[in-house]
């Protein structure tokens, strides 16, 4: 059912199975895309736009983590183009909430602070908006701290993919989103919760932590979801 | 147990709740349905936590789904609403036409305080003697008309101060606005 496709990735031919997304077939081709809400195990959404890449003969940019390849496509992964727009995606990441890295747990071991260090995102040409935001201490062993979140939603997938307790969401719309818990209550208070901690191993910023770390001490181990999520589909 | 439970289903018409999930489950987009008709039976046409959390435990849909979808479209509220609506479009076009002005005037027609984080996306609030709730919205589709304001299911366009004023009159308050 599914046939052997050829797709060109930075002028280099690559043979992809029809039905994986253009980030996939350029991951398994030693192509790396920048990306914040993709994470290997859990579905695609799209959300982050750092994946976009170009594809020839389309004007718009399209986002590699949800792209199907398509037989003859020709895609380009770094242009000056890209990395404006995914500079401009990251500092407007950085201007939605409060982002101090210097006192932030996950200071070091960062996804979105490493990604504005590979791009070269040395500054942010917008006014902060500075958002008062609060800390949901509430949970006996973990942390959301709104001011560090960026709604990649990836606690929200694997939460309901993975786990399958569906204990997060988005509430709201637009600058108003936040990450919720059940009926947007104190997270301690969830009946759902299992407190497996699977949403702040996949949390790519200091938004879900575990307590008792410090200033960069936290880490974390997202290559076992990964493991869970293969484990999961062959048991049924 | 058993008795909490149905004490707590007390504030809303559970046979109602019932007979709108049986008759949708299964449709595609059904929450969505489910949730808009429970919220017109509702007497002050909102929706109450218990209400949701009943509908979530009878579709098994996980509660923060249910709260993102409520709090995404700007039809639910999750507070009661009075009975008069007034609506004030503050999408671009309505802006640029001085829509920020009208809003002013009705909240200050109303007796409403501004929230003290200056502007928000979208606004709902009801007036504390619970009979008028004021939204705003981020465009009407009538553009062609800004700035576009809503009293009572009526919309009117071209607005100004004074027209704006006559519409406020409209509103039943059981007496004059004074
Ligand atoms: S700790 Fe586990 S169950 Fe609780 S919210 Fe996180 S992923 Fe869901
Ligand atoms: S809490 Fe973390 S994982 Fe969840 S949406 Fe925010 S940044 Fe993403
Ligand atoms: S990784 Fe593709 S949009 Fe976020
Ligand atoms: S902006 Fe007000 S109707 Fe479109």
């Amino acid at each position: 059912m599914s046939s052997q496709i050829t797709v060109r990735i930075d002028g280099v031919l690559c043979t992809a199975t029809e039905g994986e997304t253009i980030f996939e077939v350029a991951e398994a081709n030693g192509k790396h895309i920048p990306s914040l809400c993709h994470m290997e195990g859990v579905s695609s959404a799209g959300s982050c736009r750092l994946c976009l890449v170009e594809v020839a003969g389309i004007d718009r940019l399209l986002p590699a983590c949800t792209t199907p390849a398509q037989r003859g496509m020709a895609v380009t992964t770094t242009s000056d183009r890209l990395s404006s727009h995914r500079r401009l995606a990251l500092e407007l990441m950085f201007v939605e909430r409060n982002h101090i890295c210097a006192v932030c747990v996950s200071n070091g071991h960062c996804e979105l602070q490493a990604l504005a260090q590979s791009l070269g995102v040395t500054h942010v040409r917008y006014p902060y908006n500075s958002p008062r935001l609060s800390v949901d201490v509430s949970h006996p062993r973990f942390v959301l701290d709104h001011n560090r979140c960026i709604l990649c939603s990836r606690c929200v997938r694997v939460c309901d993919e993975i786990e399958g307790a569906h204990v997060w969401d988005i509430g709201g719309r637009g600058i108003g989103s936040r990450v919720v818990a059940d009926l947007d209550r104190p997270w301690g208070e969830s009946q759902a919760c299992t407190a497996c901690g699977k949403c702040v191993q996949v949390c790519p910023t200091g938004a879900l932590v575990e307590k008792g770390y410090a200033v960069e001490e936290m880490t974390r181990s997202k290559a076992a979801i990964a493991r869970l999520a293969v484990k999961k589909g062959a048991t049924p | 147990m058993q008795s909490a439970a149905s004490q707590r289903l007390q504030t809303f018409d559970q046979a109602f709740v019932d007979s709108v999930i049986a008759e949708r489950t299964g449709r595609p987009g059904a929450l969505l349905g489910i949730l808009q008709k429970v919220q017109e039976h509702q007497p002050a046409q909102y929706l109450p936590t218990e209400v949701l959390e009943y509908i979530a435990a009878k579709t098994a849909t996980p509660l923060s789904r249910i709260y993102g979808v409520v709090t995404f479209y700007a039809l639910f509220s999750l507070a009661p609403q009075g009975k008069n609506s007034v609506c004030i479009c503050r999408g671009t076009a309505c802006h640029t036409r001085g829509s920020r002005d009208l809003l002013e005037q009705a909240m200050m027609r109303l007796g409403l305080q501004q929230d003290q984080d200056g502007e928000t996306e979208s606004l709902s609030v009801t007036t504390p003697d619970g009979l008028t709730t004021l939204r705003t919205v981020a465009c009407f589709g009538q553009c062609a008309l800004a700035p576009v304001v809503e009293v009572n299911h009526t919309i009117f366009g071209h607005m100004n101060e004074r027209s704006l004023q006559k519409a406020l009159e409209t509103l039943d308050l059981g007496g004059p606005l004074s």
